[in-house]
């Protein structure tokens, strides 16, 4: 995915250079696009009103998308790891860690039982989950 | 067939409706101008099936259909700014006729003349930093003598990713502050997600930037010096975009 190279801009690495200051990339990435036309312009009320505070709630997964996976985690956010349409093979180190140490506990206690004790433990968990 | 109502995208001053003749609006729909003095709405007919309360309160929840209302959106913006001072709108501004729309431009001309006078000339740049690619995954064939070992191992390399980080959003400052100079204006906005952006290193800084037409090869310039003097860290430009981070009405 990062060995694209090529580009105008002077740094030689390739992630980015290639996509680097270029006149009006298109498409742009959805992210810049997304937090350009849901966070900024101009607010003025429509006719066709979904409540304000409504669209702020409906928007807030999509806000977060935007917003770093890290952030998000700080706040203790994580419905996208149960959110079919975003799920993803990779999964954060803090979580892998958790099931490691799970993994160990339970191995310790020479025990079974705890598989279904975790799953518990993170549906309660993503029951947390704003929005 | 359906209801329809008017989606209005940005406004504009001065703009000849000839110059968009060849732009479409969402789902293919014809873009029209409701004038206010020398403001000009840019707007077009919209299903109220899909872009009424029910239809957008369902909507704005599916990523695809957002993704293709964003672009869509995006698209008109572009047009209008590429020839004449723009001011987009937040996406789904919809009245139900073009009454709504000339209405609400009247009520809001001073503060949406106040925007245009303040972006016009800009246009805008994203800059970001980012960490290099983090080798992160733990190749398959590591062997472990304990699971504490592992554990011990994948902490130290989510430590060392920390301080990278944190080396970044250094450097990032110092990009930042070059950069700044040129600018009219700067926002920084939240980190992105990788998952939509693609990138693969650590988002620390996700600039906007307001800058003058005229000093547009000036900035262009300074990026690529910043790039250049910062290797430690990926410098990614994008641009330019209308002034989307800089056309807040004040009160808002």
């Amino acid at each position: 995915m990062t060995e694209t190279g090529g580009g105008g801009l002077a740094n030689p690495r390739p992630a980015y250079a290639q996509a680097a200051y270029q006149d009006r990339p298109h498409p742009a990435n959805l992210a810049d696009i997304l937090e350009r036309v849901l966070d900024k312009g101009i607010i003025i009320a429509g006719d066709i009103r979904v409540n304000l505070l409504d669209i702020e709630l409906l928007t807030v997964k999509i806000r977060l998308l935007v917003v770093s996976v890290d952030k998000a985690e700080e706040m203790g956010i994580d419905w996208w790891r149960h959110d079919p349409m975003l799920t993803v093979r990779e999964r954060g180190l803090e979580e892998e860690n958790q099931e490691l140490r799970d993994r160990v506990e339970e191995l310790e206690s020479g025990g079974s039982k705890s598989s279904s004790s975790r799953q518990s433990g993170r549906g309660a968990r993503s029951g947390q989950a704003r929005g | 067939m359906a209801e329809q109502g008017r989606y209005l995208y940005a406004v504009s001053r001065g703009l000849d409706g000839g110059s968009l003749r060849d732009v479409l609006g969402l789902s293919e729909s014809v873009l029209e101008c409701v004038e206010v003095r020398d403001l000009a709405g840019i707007v077009s007919s919209v299903d109220l099936d899909e872009y009424g309360e029910a239809g957008l309160r369902r909507n704005l929840e599916r990523l695809d259909w957002l993704e293709d209302a964003a672009r869509g959106h995006d698209a008109v913006v572009q047009a209008a700014a590429a020839v004449a001072p723009t001011a987009p709108m937040r996406l789904a501004t919809i009245f139900l006729d073009d009454d709504g729309v000339r209405e609400r431009l009247t009520a809001q001309y001073d503060a949406i003349s106040a925007v245009l006078d303040r972006v016009e000339g800009h246009e805008e740049w994203s800059v970001k930093v980012l960490t290099l690619s983090p080798a992160s995954i733990t190749a398959e064939h590591e062997t472990f003598s304990s699971g504490a070992d592992y554990l011990r191992r994948r902490r130290d390399e989510r430590d060392e990713r920390r301080d990278d980080a944190r080396d970044a959003q250094l450097v990032a400052e110092r990009v930042h502050e070059a950069l700044v100079t040129l600018a009219a204006g700067s926002r920084r906005l939240p980190p992105q997600d990788a998952k939509l952006t693609g990138h693969t290193g650590a988002m620390v800084h996700n600039g906007a930037y307001l800058v003058p037409v005229a000093r547009s090869d000036d900035f262009a310039a300074a990026v690529g010096e910043q790039a250049a003097e910062h290797l430690e860290v990926v410098v990614d430009a994008r641009g330019p975009w209308p002034p989307y981070s800089f056309a807040m009405l004040d009160d808002t």
